[in-house]
């Protein structure tokens, strides 16, 4: 084995250990729990509401829109981040590459906006 | 990386006039959205004006960018010409036989503009390379990152080409289904500026980013049409597999990565040429992941389960846009990695490409002689092409590189043609595909049947069509690579894959129309972009010279930094 | 045959053989943008585009050097698609002259004597572009031009059987293109091979010129034979030799009437041609290694394609059956390798297309009458037609090879070929003669003969018109019948020189000519159809002129 492939070894071993080591934890944990089951332990837990309806309820598609529309400028901050602690290095020609991607990611919210997405009713 | 971090980061060296054929889609796609967002309904009068307009300024935006595009000093010439009485009168005239012209096709505004997008990138791509590329050869784009080389300029010019016919064909039928909108030439437009820098990335990083725009834009292009289920399915699938296929491809990207040390092309290109792996384990892995993820992109066997579904399911013009456009990208995308960067383990992947061009070409065409829906038998017969073109790679010469360009070219118009007739016969909701619904079309529609007909030749390999030479530049650079079982297994297959194409066919011309069969209605614009695509289709049957020494200049390089 | 570059397209101050290919061409895009309005325009303008033709060719005909006929003449040259080495390469030698004049000359003659059914300005498109496809296979000189011509004739052909035909019409035409481009896909693998090869041993750069690739014959022997075999089995199937006929028979029989007359006249001579030219010319060791099987396969289709034809009940089936063994005839004679055996087979080419070409016009025109060409439906067809019935009897007495008349000379020569080179083989051919007199004459006596009862007794004779269109190939039969040797002279000097061609690069050669080394005389021929008393069987003939 090259020494390239030995060192990763190292993640194959850690990997054992972390699959070993939730094994032994909920092996641990059934024989030291005691188990008393009732209906209301099995029920689903919904922030201390009662559940209603059936599992599989339909969730309205505008969450889905918000959702991405929230995760295109999540991400867009996991670019940002590193660019900000760069900045000095980049000058000028950094500052407009950021600046012609916050508006292509503007121009996005722009064309959401008026396709009438963000409006709830 | 890491160490890059404590330097001053120098501006990459940009070649803007070079980049105009890519930054003319890019920039023009993200005006279409801001246009729209900014007008969402246009006062139909100011609908009716602006269309010839347009027309107009396609003329004087394909003049003015182009002449950017080929020479330094743009604004000298810019002068000349606007002294130069005769020039001025003839540029005149051309603006407005632009504007007439657009007002006859009845365009929308999206299409009109997406037309202008279209014409003004390939004749930026033009200028490139007549001014350019003749002259000086290859030159760097962005630092070491994208290149112009010939190579990459023939395929910007075929997904730009693609770009304006596959608008024509979509403008009626938008509005057909009811989908009418900028939303559809928006995501093509990004789409293949994404194509263009796939066939301009000189590293991979880049050039998955590029697939990725590429590909994501396409699936939401499968599945526009939203009253249609099949359409959904479409979507999905091919958003699926090509998720997958993307993680094959970074997979063979950081294999790649971790055997040579970088991902840049030309620095792998380099390091395979000096040294001589011991262990070359991890990148006949990469290797192996890169022709899968590629391979998924191309539909070559056995990574095209998702064609068949996909093809039947999306719009047809959306088909035909992908099997023209995307399918070039991801065969220039192929050229680039196997032949010229991996040039010198050519021995390596040369058997894996034989056998996947020989897998292809058996099931794509035998698949399809089975089948009863001509979309879906068109799905099939682009995977026989697709294996067609993969013996070109398979020669893993410059010869093979030419005549995968030449297929490329041609069957993008042969293709466009073909979903552009099918799109206008199978008529509301694309509901009738099926051979039954083209029976008797040679008497309802005579040229919409001879141009199908003369399409499906081409695509059969029938002589004095674009096809037959194709086929003829592919099979010699099989035969000069004396890879002989291939060129006969290939030509075989033909003769099965020309079955099918007989079939439609007959369908056309000896089945019986029902009588309550409605009445095909050819839209202008659809009409033109099928008359182009059967005059280059004949004509470079014809004259096959031109476009052939074109492929011939046409091989792809990698441009280090200068 | 050598020096075809000494004749460059300076000396032709019109390009008389790129004309004959181009104006059909025209013709039938202009056909696509005639007015529909006037559909009687559009065989007028059929006739006059192929009658342009035909005169062209008589030109060229005339203008003909027989002195160098074994040069090709009126070489028409230009660069077609550079970087590959690709040229538009014409030219016209002793053996391609007659094959286009007999193209030139059936043309007309079919378009003047079917009318189209229905659709007649597709129709006549189609015809006219199977003319300049047809054309262009005989006067190709490089070997992509010949593949193109080669491969587009089956898309008229296609269209013709496809919507013009009776029948099972659909699956004939299928059957007829996919069978032809089985052979076609191994012949492009050999033609590339073919160029690439030679210019990988040369050094030169790629051609894809007939002459310069056969007299630089640089392939090793045994790549010559691989490639050779990948043409024959293209030229194979469109001859049609033994295995791989059967498409013959079905295209023939559902094929409207001009569709057969064309493919029995010229389409089927496209791959006998192509084995002279493309196999033997620039494969001549290959041909010799391999004119044993060659032989073999022809006479099989002799035996086989008589027999087949005796037991037909349709008579359109009977005729395209008997193309098969007129066609192995040609093979065997061709692949005798010897002056009599190349100039029977090629004779027999152009006889064949004359006769037989005759044959399915008056089939053609039978099943106008009667709308049936089941021979038990028909009879006693001489009393209501007797004119017809004379005609049909002279046309089908030249497919017999009646001496005297045309088919006699070529199946003569080709057998006595046959004779010297393979003796065995040919004896068994010339069985093939008199079962072809059996079933011919059978057939006639069927048809012709008997009672005419019901509607046979009703069926009209010969028209003026329809005769006047029977005059020339009448003409022919008994000209090329009683006189040979205008065009025996012409061929001559081309298989003379295509003989030196193949003793000039195979060792060991050996022509096995029927008189002892001593070039068959002209002279002898040129009376050879009255020499030969006319009851004497063909058998005997050919004994005697196999003992000399």
């Amino acid at each position: 084995m090259s020494d390239f492939l030995r060192s990763y070894l190292t993640v194959g071993i850690f990997g054992l250990i972390g699959v070993a080591l939730v094994g032994v934890f909920l092996g641990l944990g059934k024989i030291l729990r005691p188990n008393k089951p009732t209906l209301a332990k099995t029920e689903a837990y919904e922030s201390g509401v009662e559940p209603t309806g059936d599992m599989w309820s339909q969730a309205n598609i505008r969450y889905y829109v918000f959702a991405l529309l929230f995760v295109m400028f999540d991400v867009e901050a996991v670019f940002i981040f590193p660019w900000a602690t760069r900045l000095e290095a980049y000058g000028t020609f950094g500052l407009i590459e950021m600046a012609i991607f916050i508006f292509i990611l503007l121009l996005g919210l722009l064309y959401a906006w008026r396709k009438g997405v963000l409006k709830w009713a | 990386m890491i160490a890059q971090l404590d330097s001053t980061v120098a501006r990459p060296e940009i070649t803007w006039d070079g980049l105009l054929p890519i930054l003319t889609l890019g920039v023009g796609a993200l005006l279409l959205v801001l246009f729209r967002s900014l007008m969402k309904q246009l006062p139909k009068a100011a609908a009716d004006q602006a269309v010839p307009v347009i027309g107009g300024v396609t003329v004087i935006a394909m003049w003015v960018v182009g002449g950017f595009a080929g020479t330094d000093v743009p604004l000298a010439g810019l002068r000349d010409g606007l002294g130069d009485p005769v020039f001025f009168l003839g540029l005149l005239i051309m603006v407005g036989l632009g504007g007439w012209f657009a007002q006859y096709l009845r365009l929308s505004v999206d299409a009109a503009l997406t037309v202008m997008i279209g014409l003004t990138s390939l004749a930026a791509t033009w200028g490139v390379w007549t001014d350019r590329y003749e002259i000086d050869g290859a030159f760097g784009l962005v630092g070491d990152q994208l290149g112009a080389d010939g190579f990459s300029l023939v395929i910007t010019g075929v997904i730009a080409s693609a770009i304006v016919l596959v608008a024509l064909l979509l403008d009626d039928y938008l509005e057909r289904e009811g989908m009418a909108g900028a939303d559809m030439y928006v995501l093509m437009l990004f789409s293949g500026a994404g194509g263009a820098v796939m066939a301009s990335a000189n590293d991979l990083i880049v050039l998955f980013l590029a697939l990725e725009t590429l590909s994501i834009a396409v699936y939401v292009m499968a599945a526009m049409h939203m009253r249609r289920s099949e359409s959904q399915e479409a979507g999905l699938k091919y958003f699926v597999l090509g998720a997958f296929s993307s993680a094959f491809l970074l997979y063979g990207i950081a294999l790649t990565y971790g055997a040579v040390g970088s991902t840049n092309l030309i620095v792998i290109a380099d390091f395979l040429e000096q040294n001589r792996l011991v262990e070359d384990g991890l990148l006949m892995a990469g290797m192996a992941m890169l022709l899968v993820g590629l391979g998924f992109k191309v539909a070559a066997a056995p990574f095209h389960a998702w064609t068949p579904d996909v093809y039947q399911g999306a719009p047809t013009p959306v088909v035909a846009f992908m099997a023209s456009a995307v399918k070039a990208a991801g065969f220039a995308a192929l050229v680039r990695v196997f032949v010229t960067t991996f040039a010198d383990h050519a021995d390596d992947w040369q058997p894996a490409v034989y056998a996947l061009a020989i897998l292809t070409l058996v099931v794509g065409s035998f698949m399809a002689i089975v089948q009863r829906d001509a979309k879906r038998m068109l799905a099939y017969s682009s995977i026989s092409h697709a294996g067609f073109i993969l013996v070109g790679v398979q020669a893993a010469s410059n010869e093979g590189v030419s005549s995968v360009l030449f297929y490329a070219v041609a069957y993008t118009f042969l293709v466009i043609g073909s979903f552009g007739v099918l799109s206008i016969v199978s008529g509301e909701g694309d509901r009738g595909t099926s051979l039954d619904h083209l029976d008797g079309l040679s008497t309802r529609r005579p040229a919409l049947a001879l141009a199908l007909t003369v399409f499906l030749l081409a695509q059969a390999g029938v002589p004095l069509t674009s096809g037959f030479v194709a086929k003829f530049a592919v099979i010699g650079a099989a035969v000069e690579a004396r890879s002989y079982w291939l060129a006969i297994a290939a030509m075989v297959t033909a003769v099965v894959s020309a079955f099918l194409y007989l079939r439609i066919i007959l369908s056309m011309y000896l089945g019986q129309a029902e009588d309550d069969a409605p009445t095909i209605r050819v839209p202008r614009a659809a009409g033109l972009a099928i008359i182009v695509a059967l005059v280059i289709t004949v004509g470079f049957g014809l004259v096959p010279g031109e476009l052939d020494d074109i492929t011939r200049d046409a091989i792809p390089v990698l441009i280090a930094a200068g | 045959m050598s020096s075809l570059l000494a004749a460059s397209s300076a000396d032709v101050p019109f390009p008389i053989l790129s004309a004959l290919v181009v104006t059909p061409f025209l013709g039938a895009l202009l056909m696509l943008v005639l007015p529909n309005g006037r559909p009687e325009y559009f065989k007028q303008v059929a006739f006059l585009v192929s009658g342009a033709v035909a005169g062209m060719t008589a030109w060229v005909m005339v203008e003909f050097d027989k002195h160098t006929a074994d040069e090709f003449q009126f070489v028409d040259s230009a660069e077609w698609i550079a970087g590959l080495g690709i040229s538009w390469t014409l030219g016209l030698d002793g053996i391609s002259l007659w094959l286009v004049v007999l193209t030139a000359a059936l043309f007309p003659l079919t378009i003047l004597a079917i009318e189209a059914e229905h659709t007649p300005k597709a129709y006549y498109a189609w015809l006219l572009l199977l003319e300049a496809g047809v054309m262009g296979v005989f006067l190709a000189l490089d070997l992509f031009a010949f593949f193109v011509f080669f491969e587009i004739v089956l898309v008229p052909m296609y269209f013709l059987i496809g919507q013009w035909g009776h029948g099972a019409r659909a699956y004939a035409a299928t059957k007829f293109f996919v069978y032809t481009m089985f052979g076609s896909a191994f012949m492009l693998v050999g033609i590339l091979a073919t160029a690439f090869l030679t210019a990988a041993e040369t050094g030169n750069a790629v051609s894809f010129d007939l002459v310069y690739l056969a007299e630089e014959q640089a392939l090793a022997t045994t790549t010559a034979r691989w490639i050779f075999l990948s043409f024959a089995v293209a030229f194979a199937v469109k001859v049609p030799l033994f295995p791989v006929h059967t498409w013959l028979p079905d295209a023939h029989t559902n094929a409207p009437t001009a569709g057969s007359v064309i493919l029995a006249g010229v389409m089927l001579k496209l791959g006998t041609y192509g084995l002279l030219r493309f196999g033997i010319y620039l494969f001549p060791e290959a041909s010799v290694y391999f004119a044993p099987a060659l032989v073999a396969l022809g006479t099989i289709g002799i035996i086989y394609g008589a027999i087949a034809a005796t037991m037909q009940k349709d008579l359109k089936r009977l005729v395209a059956y008997s193309s098969v063994a007129h066609l192995g005839f040609i093979v065997i004679g061709t692949f005798a390798l010897n002056t009599e055996g190349l100039s029977g087979g090629l004779l027999q080419m152009v006889n064949h297309g004359i006769s037989t070409g005759a044959l399915f016009l008056l089939v053609g025109w039978i099943y106008d009458r009667r709308h049936t060409r089941l021979i038990a439906e028909l009879g006693g067809l001489q009393k209501p037609a007797p004119v017809f019935a004379a005609v049909f009897m002279v046309v089908m007495l030249s497919s017999v090879g009646l001496p005297g008349l045309n088919g006699f000379v070529g199946e003569f020569l080709a057998l006595l070929g046959a004779f010297a080179a393979h003796r065995w083989w040919a004896i068994v051919a010339a069985t093939g003669v008199v079962i072809a007199a059996l079933y011919l004459l059978w057939a006639y006596q069927r048809v012709f003969h008997g009672p005419a009862e019901g509607d046979n007794a009703e069926m009209k004779d010969l028209t003026w018109s329809e005769g006047a269109i029977m005059v020339p190939f009448l003409a022919a039969i008994f000209v090329m019948g009683l006189y040979p040797a205008p065009v025996l002279e012409r061929m001559e000097p081309a298989v003379d020189a295509l003989i030196e061609h193949i003793e000039g690069n195979v060792e060991d050669f050996d022509e096995a000519d029927a008189d002892q080394g001593e070039d068959l005389d002209v002279d002898d021929l040129k009376d050879l159809g009255k020499k030969k008393d006319s009851k004497a069987t063909d058998e005997s003939a050919l004994v005697e002129g196999g003992a000399g």
